[in-house]
């Protein structure tokens, strides 16, 4: 029992920090996204069915408690706010699944799932954004996370050039031994695609996201 | 239970609410290098000045072939994946010979295939299919009422 409750706990852990880099796309359209942080590495592939819904499938690995989750996500505009130099969103997800232990951890296969929001406000300039998920297993008490993420983007570039931006997230796990994270890091966009390195200065962890859009 | 609660408040705090800050207003204005005539506003309301046409060589090509050009102002345009979300959803048409999405101009620049017509209308629901929102729509020598400018690649 103690075995399953760290997985789940572990588990729990994991599913923090998900959600990024526009969880929905366009109509038709897919996105593969990668992401690696302090607890563990994901990686999610999504179809967007309308400008409003995005359904995907999501693997993840806790590094730390040897825990994989495998679920299905759908992930739902709930409003977007349109301005002439802005953008700001607000989503809400869910995703289901089964969850079990690797490696030198033996936990049996288990039911988990989560549900949580993400919103963001950006210009060409300035990004910030916040999110918090709950999760639950079916043995393990509810778990919470939020995080909240500045950039600045220190040019403005245009279509098809290197865009950079520099960023701080600020992640909130109370069930994790180190409760707050800080990670400053840097975002790399070209195009469709998206690659962010940062190094977590309580953990002494890298971060390693890249997300490509089809 | 207490303590992530006044966490979320703080970080709440910590973080501007969505849409209501527009401290945008001067931070794109350096990026416009060739679009003088571009809107220099952070409103919500459709452009009013002329907007440049941008021309990609596929474009120019586009248009030596008597293909209708069609410049659409679009709301929320801030990043590549803005761009490419338009430049597919429009690109799998047959009636757009091409297409290249300015993020300076905050512009959808389309050439129509020679002899093709694409309805405001149904521009206005590819737009809505990319995730954007459209403020205008000029078509044919309308399009050119801000200049043009060459883009070497798109």
């Amino acid at each position: 029992m103690a075995v399953r409750t760290a997985a789940l706990c572990a588990l729990a852990l994991a599913l923090a920090g998900q959600a990024t880099a526009r969880p929905v796309s366009y109509e038709g359209g897919w996105t593969l996204i990668e992401e690696t942080d302090r607890q563990g590495t994901s990686l999610w592939v999504h179809y967007t069915l309308n400008p409003e819904l995005s359904l995907g499938l999501r693997s993840e690995w806790d590094r730390q408690n040897d825990v994989v989750l495998n679920t299905v996500q759908a992930t739902w505009l709930v409003n977007r706010w349109f301005g002439e130099n802005y953008q700001a969103n607000v989503y809400a997800f869910g995703g289901a699944g089964l969850a079990n232990g690797v490696g030198n951890n033996p936990a049996d296969p288990g039911p988990a799932a989560y549900a949580g929001v993400f919103a963001d406000w950006e210009t060409r300039r300035w990004f910030t954004s916040y999110q918090a998920r709950y999760s639950d297993g079916t043995t393990v008490n509810d778990q919470f996370m939020q995080a909240g993420r500045m950039g600045f983007a220190p040019y403005v570039a245009n279509t098809g050039a290197i865009h950079t931006w520099l960023m701080v997230e600020v992640d909130h796990r109370p069930d994790n031994p180190e409760e707050l994270g800080i990670t400053p890091l840097v975002r790399l966009f070209k195009g469709g695609a998206l690659l962010e390195l940062g190094w977590s200065v309580t953990d002494d962890q890298p971060l390693v996201n890249f997300t490509y859009r089809f | 239970m207490l303590k992530p609660l006044v966490f979320s408040v703080l970080l709440a705090l910590a973080f501007p609410a969505a849409g209501q800050d527009h401290s945008a207003h001067d931070m794109d204005h350096e990026a416009h290098e060739h679009a003088e005539a571009a809107s220099e506003t952070d409103t919500d309301a459709p452009t009013a000045a002329p907007v440049a046409f941008a021309v990609t060589p596929d474009m120019a090509a586009a248009l030596d072939a008597g293909g209708e050009p069609v410049a659409v102002d679009v709301l929320g345009v801030v990043c590549d994946f803005c761009a490419k979300a338009m430049n597919r959803t429009f690109g799998r048409r047959a009636e757009v010979a091409a297409t290249y999405v300015d993020l300076d101009l905050k512009t959808l620049n389309l050439v129509l295939a020679p002899g093709a017509t694409l309805p405001d209308g149904e521009i206005t629901e590819l737009v809505r299919k990319s995730g954007y929102r459209l403020s205008a729509i000029r078509r044919g020598d309308a399009a050119f009422e801000g200049g043009r400018i060459e883009i070497a690649a798109s």
